[in-house]
């Protein structure tokens, strides 16, 4: 995507179209949690260990070995599972002013592969994402970004164990980011 | 730090002040403590900003931490203008405008970075990181225009100036000096430079967000407001402490201080906006350098390292102790900004404390912060209501706090009981309309005269017993 694309090999001869299927399917259905608000219920797909993170982005040259983000720079999310608790308990609250009357959500998700990892029951997925969010009369705010998921089969069914999301903006052109990706 | 340009500085021409508004008087009564809401609204209102505040107003540029060797540079705002803040060879900052003097391209589109040189992306211009023009294709044919490079480097930054770490331009060679324009305020504002004589950095780079909202209404909130905590975070409040944010209103050892326009609300709990940030390692190390601030700022300062409190300093700059939240808000037209984030931490504390509070202020106070959520919102609404023709001809109640100003106190500045309080909104506006209302630097008044000694901001290196 810039100095910090890394385009790592994806070798998805190993992966059947209904094992992507059942991917794609996960990550829908996640998206749809999101939309309806159902912030529990998807905070329940992230594994213990879950490490949910999005950079903010610096306009860097593409020379400058710092690149467009970075661990331990900037970031909107560098989130573990208690911190993810955290955000959802202010979801909830009934004082959550800016989420009464609520936000309406759209989450479409694209673009997913699906490739194996060294880890027999790990996935690493890439997909996109476009979000608009519409608030009251007027509010509407568009934000898309890339993906990069590690997904754990688990006794439970899949969960998402690694987050990583890259947005395009660097200016975020929105007050907040009140949603999850 | 001042660079030479002194009063005649033939690179950055400036158009005579233009006549103050005809209605200045009618827009604020600090005594009876109204505003008109016009002053979020008026195009007009915001051209004479961009004039009269922030083109000779000293604005926050950059921390020096982030421009550690020569060459390192970043690119920020005056208002809207658009500059290159660069270290210089002999260890000086100096700034200018970031554009091409040749045919008005901008210079230099990067966030930041090191350079030798800038050059300019139309013609190829090349300008050297002091800003001296060092050459450009087709050189000679320029020479036999007669043109004298020397003339024509970029437009430098009339004053650049540091206090503790913080580098500060004005667009005004004529504006009064950075010690005199932050005067007494700088006995609080150690609070947040001076702990421990290590100073202070700046970690984690720039976030970067839009508000639609005007630039004052953000500014009031941090100088002044804590009363909007208890109503706007209860849910952020709840989500991080497991519990309503405190109750402040009767708090006996709370304050609004001010001095030339800039302000501090403060109680003296020592770590309650830090408690906020849900993390016990950083009270705990809060706790921990407060013997050693008391030793350096005396008790009294020492509590307030982390309180319950907020500061703007005029026009566009706030930030949060104990949260570390560190911010310009920079407008964008009357009803927009540009809002840029910093996490400030001691320079000597652990970088595990480091990380928590890079982590702790995204957490808090940021676009996905819990309580940053709620703000943006109210930002936005108390400037759109104005576009109604109507709406807009009302006043707004300012006068919280009427009668609390304390004179029997030691502290610095004017200062006030109960940080519940609207006494620092007030100040602000004070200033706002006497810069506002001169069309020369003499034609502001002396409203608030300082009175400590240089030496009070000169700690000395506080006594370690081995």
């Amino acid at each position: 995507m810039n100095a910090n694309a890394e385009v790592v090999p994806c070798d998805d001869r190993l992966i059947g179209h209904e094992v992507t299927y059942q991917f794609e399917q996960f990550l829908y259905r996640e998206a749809r949690l999101l939309d309806s608000e159902r912030w529990e219920d998807w905070l329940a797909l992230m594994t213990d260990d879950i490490h949910y993170w999005m950079p903010a982005i610096e306009n860097r040259r593409r020379a400058d070995k710092l690149g467009s983000y970075a661990p331990g720079r900037g970031a909107y999310f560098d989130d573990n599972h208690f911190d993810l608790q955290r955000r959802v308990a202010r979801f909830m609250q009934p004082s959550a002013w800016a989420e009464d009357p609520p936000t309406r959500h759209v989450h479409v998700i694209s673009n997913v592969e699906v490739c194996p990892t060294e880890t027999a029951n790990e996935y690493r997925v890439h997909s996109v994402f476009v979000n608009y969010r519409s608030r009251g009369e007027a509010d509407n705010d568009l934000l898309l970004g890339r993906r990069e998921d590690v997904l754990r089969d688990t006794e439970v069914g899949l969960r998402i164990a690694r987050r990583k999301i890259i947005i395009t903006q660097s200016l975020l052109m929105s007050k907040n980011i009140n949603t999850f990706f | 730090m001042s660079h030479e340009c002194s009063g005649a500085c033939p690179r950055l021409k400036r158009d005579a002040a233009s006549e103050p508004l005809p209605y200045l008087d009618r827009l604020i009564d600090l005594e009876k403590g109204s505003l008109s809401r016009r002053v979020y609204w008026d195009r007009q209102i915001y051209d004479q900003e961009l004039e009269k505040i922030f083109a000779r107003s000293w604005l926050f540029l950059a921390h020096e931490s982030q421009l550690p060797n020569a060459g390192d540079y970043l690119t920020t705002y005056m208002a809207e203008d658009n500059v290159i803040v660069v270290r210089q060879k002999d260890g000086s900052i100096k700034a200018f405008l970031n554009t091409c003097p040749h045919r008005g391209n901008k210079l230099n589109f990067t966030d930041a970075g090191h350079a030798r040189s800038f050059v300019c992306n139309y013609h190829g211009w090349s300008f050297g990181i002091d800003g001296a023009l060092r050459g450009m294709a087709g050189q000679q044919l320029f020479e036999a225009s007669g043109m004298n490079a020397s003339e024509h480097g970029l437009h430098p930054v009339a004053q650049v100036a540091s206090y503790k770490g913080l580098v500060f331009g004005n667009m005004d060679p004529d504006a009064p000096s950075l010690t005199e324009w932050l005067g007494d305020f700088r006995f609080y504002l150690d609070v947040m430079l001076d702990m421990d004589g290590q100073g202070t950095e700046f970690v984690g780079g720039c976030v970067k967000s839009v508000i639609n909202c005007n630039w004052k209404v953000p500014v009031e909130n941090f100088i002044g407001d804590i009363y909007h905590a208890l109503w706007t975070h209860d849910s952020a409040a709840r989500a991080m402490l497991g519990g309503p944010v405190a109750e402040v209103y009767n708090d006996p050892e709370s304050y609004h201080v001010n001095f030339n326009g800039h302000g501090w609300e403060f109680n003296l709990d020592v770590v309650g906006n830090a408690a906020t940030l849900g993390d016990k390692e950083i009270r705990k190390y809060l706790y921990g350098i407060q013997s050693t601030v008391a030793e350096r700022l005396g008790e009294f300062r020492s509590k307030m390292i982390g309180s319950i409190s907020s500061v703007s300093v005029f026009p566009n700059l706030s930030f949060l102790p104990g949260q570390n939240t560190f911010r310009v808000w920079h407008p964008r037209g009357p009803g927009k900004i540009e809002l840029h984030t910093w996490t400030i931490v001691n320079r000597s504390a652990p970088q595990d404390i480091k990380d928590r509070w890079l982590k702790g202020t995204m957490m808090t106070f940021s676009p996905s912060g819990v309580f940053e959520m709620d703000d943006g919102e109210n930002f936005e609404f108390s400037t759109r209501t104005n576009a109604g023709f109507v709406t807009r001809q009302q006043d707004l109640y300012m006068g919280l706090g009427l009668d609390t100003q304390l004179t029997d106190t030691d502290l610095p500045g004017n200062v006030y009981r109960n940080q519940v309080n609207e006494a620092n909104h007030r100040a602000f506006y004070q200033r706002w309309a006497d810069l506002m209302g001169a069309r020369s630097w003499n034609e502001v008044p002396q409203r608030d005269e300082a009175s400590l000694q240089e030496s009070a901001f000169d700690h000395e290196e506080p006594k370690v017993n081995a």
